[in-house]
């Protein structure tokens, strides 16, 4: 029977990764991911997790050690969380090139400088073109429920494309909350054994793998890739409904809460999510028309589904928790953008850098702006920053 | 929807008091509560806060907690560290206190405006049953007299979270604080 | 050595700067992270200096002349008690913090 347990973001990817059966683990700790490693390495220690442990020096090395690991056909784990994540850029890139489907929950941290141990998603958005897939999630049992679907995805043989399953720093990794847990059979069930359906190192059968290629045949490559991102989308839909069969908890690539002939629609990502549902409610209550759109999966991106589920609502209002430097505005609205016509008013909103809380009243001074907007300016709007002071805000005695 | 908000210094089990408060009212009470931990650059002695939202529905809000009905204040030397413990506070805002002086008690609750106040000597109380200076396990017992949580849940969560053996003596601490809680 | 000397001929004075620079230092004094303070019990020192070696802050100057030989700065003892622990003659305690004032 599944039962109830409290845990923290981190435990429930640990939870998920032990059920998972990986047989390798690497992992280098980093706040606020070092839970995940440590828990895992404990497993290991224990024997409830029938794995070898790598103790490696490094980020780089820990994906390194994943990729090859998992080519000799077995699931592997690892996790990281920003600047781990930007040491780990590199082998990114491996994974998702060499197809091996790993499965690694990114810990959502800021970028230094200046240094913050705080959640916001400068990590993951940064490695938006390395090929891997992305799903952010709202609160610890859609943490648990995203690692289990996540090895389902991936591991698809025509999708094949490693995936990071990503949560908030502090927020979601060690808030504790009540999550259903299902048995080791109904996970077994619905992941089942790994199965090596491309590339595998064995030594009864050598393979030479990721050797140099021409250029007559990477454009070739990488539109495979393209493909499986392609693919990608069709069997996360699979995927979900059959979860939701089976565990009763349904997922979608982006969420529409309340957007029935809601007038403006605050568009998240993360656990932010949660609270801009809490404020559509409050706001309903004072008769306004609001609505929340969550993105589940950044990559691939949901253009067809947010069209659809924003259709007929003209003012779209969207919340990155990054910065987005130099562009017309930052990543989450340029993909909303793209993905909606003209007719739309589509303003940009920076919010919660480096842990800055997104609270009630940072989504109802969103929704205050956009419902009082008429056009979108041209600049993204910097929610509780006060621009002023912004340049002076340090002073230090120098000799001149 | 009840709001909490604990207040402590690093190596007290702030954080720890909360993942207890919310397991014994998530698996032993049949409501919600998640926690909403701050943590700075990990370290003993500096002033640490940690929030739990509870409430009988499942919680989709993921903020601080700015809005307290409850601040549980396990280290009163936070307020000479600057933290403002009455932030936020209403009318109806409970302040549980780990002290055994009431005029302690009376100068907190007069300085910053609370008109109910429980407290006990949680730290003492640790010592005496648990031979550690870490009041989490009495300071829950102290809150459960406020009626929020039954200590039963407590105790349960406490055994639960601290195993057999260390969770029977966090258990009988929180107890013991649960009767000597004094209430003005 | 012409830095220095050309330092001389400058002024100090207050520059804006952008990003990340520190310009409080209170963070610095670890003294004020303290719950438990040191405290040795002069009598039965046998001024071996075991505590100076292992303090993981190199806080401890040991003047083996004085009859209170153990000098722990204060301004930056974080009370992590390995000082206590370490002592061979055990005739270091721990104290609460907050019953030395």
């Amino acid at each position: 029977m599944a039962h109830y347990k409290m845990l923290d973001g981190n435990t429930a990817c640990v939870e998920a990764i032990k059920m998972a059966k990986v047989k390798v683990v690497s992992a280098y700790p980093i706040t606020p991911q070092s839970t995940i490693a440590e828990k895992l390495s404990e497993e290991v220690e224990s024997g409830a997790l029938d794995a070898g442990y790598i103790r490696v020096e490094s980020e780089h090395t820990a994906m390194s050690c994943a990729v090859g690991a998992q080519l000799t056909g077995v699931r592997t784990a690892t996790a990281t969380a920003s600047v781990g994540l930007a040491l780990m850029h590199e082998v990114l890139n491996v994974a998702s090139g060499c197809r091996v489907p790993i499965v690694m929950p990114v810990v959502n941290r800021s970028l230094a400088s200046p240094w913050s141990l705080w959640c916001d998603h400068q990590d993951s958005i940064a490695e938006r073109d390395s090929g891997w897939l992305q799903l952010y999630c709202e609160n610890v049992q859609d943490i648990y429920d995203t690692m289990l679907m996540a090895y389902r995805i991936a591991e698809n043989p025509e999708v094949l494309t490693p995936i990071m399953v990503c949560l908030d720093g502090f927020f979601l990794s060690h808030s504790m909350q009540k999550v259903l847990l299902p048995e080791q059979a109904e996970v077994d069930e619905f992941i089942g054994e790994y199965t090596v359906n491309n590339l595998k190192l064995d030594p009864e059968d050598p393979m030479v793998i990721d050797n140099l290629i021409g250029s007559d045949e990477i454009t070739e490559m990488k539109y495979q890739q393209a493909i499986g991102f392609e693919k990608a989308h069709d069997v996360m839909l699979e995927v979900f409904e059959e979860f939701y069969q089976k565990f009763g908890r349904r997922k979608a690539l982006v969420e529409g809460y309340r957007t029935e002939d809601a007038e403006a629609v605050v568009v998240t990502l993360g656990s932010m999510s949660g609270t801009a549902k809490y404020v559509v409610d409050q706001l309903h209550e004072q008769g306004h028309k609001v609505g929340a759109v969550k993105v589940v999966s950044f990559r691939p991106f949901p253009a067809k589904e947010l069209r659809e589920l924003l259709s007929g609502i003209k003012k779209v209002a969207v919340i990155d928790r990054t910065t987005g430097f130099g562009g017309e505005g930052a990543p989450m609205w340029v993909e909303t953008k793209a993905a909606l016509s003209d007719e739309y008013l589509v303003k940009g909103y920076i919010a919660g850098l480096a842990g800055r809380d997104i609270h009630t009243g940072t989504i109802e001074q969103v929704f205050r702006d956009i419902l009082a907007s008429d056009q979108a300016g041209e600049k993204p709007v910097w929610i509780d920053c006060n621009t002023e002071h912004a340049m002076n805000i340090r002073e230090v005695n120098k000799y001149v | 929807m009840k709001n909490m908000k604990f207040y402590g210094v690093g190596g007290q089990g702030v954080v720890t008091a909360t993942k207890v408060m919310s397991s014994a009212v998530s698996l032993y009470e049949d409501k919600y509560a998640i926690t909403v931990p701050a943590y700075g650059h990990e370290r003993r002695g500096a002033p640490v806060y940690s929030d739990i939202i509870m409430d009988d529905k499942p919680i989709t809000l993921n903020c601080f907690v700015y809005h307290p009905d409850v601040v549980i204040v396990m280290d009163e030397t936070v307020v000479d560290k600057n933290v403002n413990i009455g932030a936020g506070c209403a009318e109806h805002t409970i302040l549980v206190l780990n002290t055994g002086s009431r005029e302690k008690a009376e100068s907190l609750a007069c300085q910053f405006g609370f008109k109910e106040v429980y407290y006990a000597d949680a730290t003492h109380i640790a010592v005496e049953y648990i031979g550690r200076n870490i009041p989490n396990g009495p300071i829950l017992g102290v809150l459960a007299k406020t009626g929020i949580v039954s200590i039963e849940s407590i105790e349960t969560a406490l055994i639960d979270f601290f195993g057999e053996k260390a969770g029977e003596k966090n258990a009988k601490s929180a107890r013991a604080a649960y009767e000597k809680t004094a209430k003005m | 050595m012409l830095n220095q000397q050309e330092q001389h001929t400058k002024k100090l004075q207050k520059c804006r700067v952008l990003g990340p620079c520190a310009v409080e230092f209170a963070a610095a004094n670890t003294g004020s992270w303290r719950l438990e303070r040191p405290i040795v019990r002069f009598n039965e020192c046998i001024k071996c200096g075991t505590c100076q070696r292992f303090c993981p802050a190199d806080l401890i100057t040991i003047d083996k002349g004085k009859k209170e030989c153990v000098d722990i700065d204060m301004n930056y003892c974080k009370g992590c008690g390995i000082c206590a622990n370490e002592c061979p003659k055990k005739c270091i305690d721990m104290v609460d913090e907050r019953s030395v004032g």
